[in-house]
C-alpha cells in the first residue's frame, strides 16, 4: 500500500499514477523496440560472429588471412608495436594477434612463438593497469597453448604459469575466466603440466571463483579447467588434489547447467578409472545415486560420462559394485542398452559385463532387475563391438552363477546367440565364447543333461560352428574347440576315456557354492 | 670427438647412457691413446618416453614387453627386455590389468574415445558486452526472459548502446538500479470491499 508521503519525483517515477497515458504507450513502444533491436543484434552478431563494440583499426586485414606473406607482415607489425611503450601500441599489437590466433583456419601458432612474442605477451598478463591489454593477452596465450605439446610448453617457459594463476583473482570476471581457460589448455596437456600447476597453488585459487553468483560460462571454464586437472594417469593426481577437488565437483553435479554436468562427470569418470583406492574416494562422497539419476537423462553429454563412471566403478570390488547396485545402477541399465548410439549401448554391456563377474548374488541381482533380455537382445543384434562386451558378460556369467543361473541364461537365449557369434574374425572373441559353452556344459553335467545340452546346440547349427574352428589357424582356438568336441560331442571308447582322463584329470567337477 | 648416432629404441628408455669416448690408464707417463670408437659415442640426452605397456612375451628365457612410445605411432611399438626398463608403474599397470582379466573377470575401461578435448582454443570474436564493458550503469530500461533467464537492457553512463545483462549480474552489481526498475513498474491492485464483490456478483 502506498504511503500517503511520497514527493512528487517518486510518484512521477511510479508506472501508472501520475501519467499521461499517450505518454506511457510511447515509451512502452520505445521499451519494446530498444528490447527487440537488441535481440536483434545479438542473434546477427552469434550468426556472422563479428565485433561490433570497440572495433579499433584492425592491423590484419580480417579478409585477406590466407596469404603467408600477408601473415608474417602483420605479425612484425604485431612485435613492432607490443614492443613499443605505448599502452595504444600494445593493445592493439596484442589484439590484432589474438585476432590472427583466433580465426577460424590455420592459426599461426608456430609463427607467433617464433616471432618471440610470448614474453610480451606475459608480460602484459602483469599489467593491472591495464585490463584490456591483460585480456587480450591471456586470450593470446590461451590459443597458444591449446595447440601441440610443443606449443603448450612454449607458454609453460615463457612464464605464463604463475602470471595465470594470479589473474584468476582478477576482479575482471572475463579476465579471470581467460585465465581459467588458459590454465586449462596446459592442465590438458599432460600429468606433469598438471602436477606443476597443482604444486603452484591453482586448486584453492581456483575454488575460490566457485561462488553462487558466477555466471554460467564462467563455470563452465571453471568445471572443464577442473576436469583436466583430474584427468590423465601415469600418474594420477595425488590423493591430496583429488579430496581437495572432490566437494567442488559433487557440487558442481548439482547444477542446472548441462555443460557442467557433463564437464563434472568426465571428471568423476577420470578419478574412477583407476585402482580400487581411486574408486573409493569416489564412492565415500555419496555420489552414486545422483550419478545413476544422470544416467537417465536426455542429453548424451550427460549419460557418457556418468556411465563411463558408473563403469569403472563396477570394474571395481565386489563390494563397490554392490554400492553402485544399491544404488539402483541396475534399473537404469535396461534403456540404456537399448539406447539409439551404440556406444552407449557398449557401454552398458560392459558395465553389466563386470557385474555379471561378481557373486552370484550380484548375478541374481541381474535376473531379478530384468537385464537378462536386453543382453541377448544385443548379442543378437548389437553392433560388433557391442555384441564383444556382451559376450563377456555371457563367459562371466557362465563361469560365477550357479547351476540354475546358468540354465536360465540358456532359457533367455543367450547360448543360441553367442553359438551364432562363433564365425566372427576377432579371436579373442571366439576364444570368450568358447569358455562360455564350456562352462555351460559344466553346468549341464551337474545336471546330468549333457545330452540335451549337445541336442541343443546341435539343433541351433553350434555343432557344425565349433567342428569347423577345429581347423582354426590359431592355436588356442583350435585346441579349445577340439577338447568341446572329444569331450561332448564324440564317442569315446573306454579306453580312450581313461586316456582323455588322465591328459585333463577333472572329471571332478568343480564344487561351486551356490 | 664424439659423434651423435640415430637414437634407436633401445638405447634410451630412460636415460640415454653416456658412453665413454676415451679411456685412460692411471700408469703414469704412459699416455693412452685417445681411442675413437665409432659405435661408442655420447649419446644426446634425448628421452623416449614410454606411454604403455601393451604385451609381454618370454623369448629365451627373457621377459620382453611390447611398448608403445609417447609422439609415435603405433607402428613404432618395439619389444623391449625387462632389463632395460625403468617404468614400473606403467607394467604394473598392465600386469594389473591381465590379473583382473583372470580373476573374478573383471575388466577396466579401454581408455578409447574418451570424448572429452584436452584442449580448446578460444576462437569467437571477444563481444563485450554487459558489465564487461567496463561502464557504469545508468538504467534499466525493459527486461526479458525469452533466452530462458531473466535478462535486463541496460543503459550504460556515456554510451548509446544498450545491451542485455543478466538479471542475476545486476542484482548484486548494481541493486539500486534494479530496484528502481521494478519500483517504476509497480502497479498496485485494490482489493474490492465486500459491496463492490457483491456488485461484482451480480453482473
Amino acid at each position: 500500500m502506498p504511503t500517503e508521503n511520497l514527493t512528487d519525483k517518486r510518484m512521477s517515477k511510479f508506472k501508472n499514477k501520475g501519467k499521461e497515458p499517450t505518454k506511457m504507450r510511447d515509451r512502452r513502444i520505445a521499451e519494446c523496440v530498444e528490447l527487440r533491436k537488441a535481440h536483434r543484434v545479438e542473434s546477427i552478431l552469434k550468426r556472422r560472429n563479428i565485433s561490433s563494440f570497440g572495433d579499433e583499426e584492425p592491423l590484419s586485414p580480417e579478409f585477406n588471412t590466407d596469404n603467408e606473406q600477408v601473415i608474417s607482415a602483420t605479425i612484425q607489425e604485431i612485435v613492432a608495436s607490443v614492443n613499443t611503450d605505448s599502452p595504444e601500441m600494445q593493445r592493439q599489437g596484442c589484439q590484432a594477434a589474438r585476432k590472427l590466433l583466433s580465426r577460424e583456419r590455420n592459426p599461426p601458432l608456430k609463427e607467433i612463438v617464433e616471432a618471440g612474442l610470448l614474453t610480451r605477451f606475459v608480460e602484459f598478463l602483469g599489467r593491472n593497469d591495464d585490463p584490456m591489454l591483460q585480456f587480450e593477452a591471456a586470450w593470446s596465450l590461451t590459443n597458444v597453448a591449446s595447440g601441440t605439446s610443443w606449443h603448450t610448453q612454449q607458454v609453460v617457459e615463457h612464464g605464463a604459469v604463475p602470471a595465470f594463476i594470479a589473474l584468476l583473482a582478477s576482479p575482471m570476471l572475463n579476465i579471470s575466466e581467460q585465465a581459467v581457460w588458459a590454465l586449462g589448455n596446459i592442465a590438458g596437456d599432460g600429468p606433469s603440466y598438471r602436477d606443476a600447476l597443482i604444486d603452484c597453488g591453482i586448486i584453492p585459487a581456483l575454488l575460490a571463483r566457485l561462488t553462487p553468483d558466477a555466471p554460467v560460462g564462467y563455470l563452465r571454464n571453471l568445471t572443464w579447467t577442473l576436469s583436466n586437472l583430474c584427468r590423465n594417469k601415469n600418474p594420477f593426481p595425488r590423493f591430496s588434489a583429488v579430496q581437495q577437488m572432490l566437494p567442488s565437483i559433487i557440487q558442481l553435479l548439482h547444477h542446472g547447467d548441462k555443460s557442467v554436468l557433463s564437464d563434472a562427470c568426465w571428471a568423476i569418470s577420470y578419478l574412477t578409472d583407476g585402482p580400487n583406492e581411486r574408486i573409493d574416494v569416489v564412492i565415500k562422497t555419496g555420489i552414486l545415486p545422483r550419478l545413476v539419476e544422470m544416467l537417465g537423462f536426455e542429453e548424451l553429454s550427460v549419460v557418457t560420462p556418468a556411465l563411463r563412471s558408473i563403469g569403472n566403478i563396477v570394474s571395481g570390488s565386489d563390494l563397490q559394485t554392490q554400492a553402485a547396485i544399491d544404488a539402483g545402477v541396475l534399473s537404469a541399465l535396461p534403456q540404456l542398452m537399448r539406447h539409439p548410439k551404440s556406444s552407449v549401448q557398449k557401454e552398458a554391456a560392459w558395465a553389466v559385463s563386470n557385474i555379471a563377474a561378481g557373486p552370484c548374488q550380484q548375478i541374481q541381482q541381474l535376473i531379478t532387475c530384468g537385464l537378462l533380455a536386453p543382453l541377448v537382445d544385443l548379442l543378437r543384434n548389437g553392433d560388433f563391438k557391442t555384441q564383444r562386451e556382451a559376450v563377456w558378460a555371457v563367459t562371466n556369467y557362465t563361469s560365477g552363477g550357479t547351476v540354475d543361473q546358468v540354465v536360465h541364461l540358456v532359457k533367455c537365449g543367450a547360448l543360441e546367440a553367442i553359438l551364432n557369434l562363433l564365425q566372427v574374425k576377432d579371436t579373442k572373441t571366439v576364444l570368450v565364447i568358447l569358455d562360455a559353452i564350456s562352462n555351460i556344459f559344466l553346468a549341464a553335467e551337474k545336471l546330468g543333461e549333457v545330452d540335451k545340452l549337445c541336442l541343443l546346440v546341435e539343433e541351433v547349427g553350434g555343432l557344425d560352428r565349433i567342428e569347423f574352428l577345429q581347423n582354426h589357424e590359431n592355436n588356442t582356438v583350435y585346441r579349445a574347440a577340439q577338447a568341446l568336441i572329444e569331450k561332448y560331442f564324440s564317442e569315446v571308447g573306454v579306453a580312450e576315456s581313461h586316456l582323455l582322463a588322465s591328459f585333463r584329470n577333472p572329471f571332478v567337477f568343480p564344487q561351486r557354492s551356490p | 670427438m664424439s659423434q651423435t648416432s640415430e637414437p634407436s629404441a633401445d638405447a634410451a628408455v630412460t636415460e640415454a647412457p653416456v658412453a665413454q669416448s676415451e679411456t685412460k690408464q692411471s700408469t703414469a707417463g704412459k699416455k693412452q691413446n685417445k681411442k675413437k670408437v665409432e659405435e661408442v659415442v655420447e649419446e644426446e640426452e634425448e628421452e623416449y618416453v614410454v606411454e604403455k605397456v601393451l604385451d609381454r612375451r618370454v623369448v629365451k628365457g627373457r621377459v620382453e614387453y611390447l611398448l608403445k612410445w609417447k609422439g609415435f605411432s603405433d607402428e613404432d611399438n618395439t619389444w623391449e627386455p625387462e632389463d632395460n626398463l625403468d617404468c614400473p608403474d606403467l607394467i604394473a599397470e598392465f600386469l594389473q590389468s591381465q590379473k583382473s582379466a583372470e580373476s573374478g573377470g573383471k575388466r577396466r575401461a579401454e581408455s578409447d574415445g574418451d570424448g572429452k578435448e584436452t584442449k580448446k582454443r578460444k576462437d569467437e570474436p571477444e563481444k563485450l558486452r554487459g558489465f564487461a564493458r567496463g561502464l557504469d550503469p545508468e538504467r534499466i530500461i525493459g527486461a526479458t526472459d525469452s533466452s530462458g533467464e531473466l535478462m535486463f537492457l541496460m543503459k550504460w553512463k556515456n554510451s548509446d548502446e544498450a545491451d542485455l545483462v543478466p538479471a542475476k549480474e545486476a542484482n548484486v552489481k548494481c541493486p539500486q538500479v534494479v530496484i528502481s526498475f521494478y519500483e517504476e513498474r509497480l502497479t498496485w491492485h485494490s482489493y474490492p470491499t465486500e459491496e463492490e464483490e457483491k456488485k461484482d456478483d451480480k453482473n
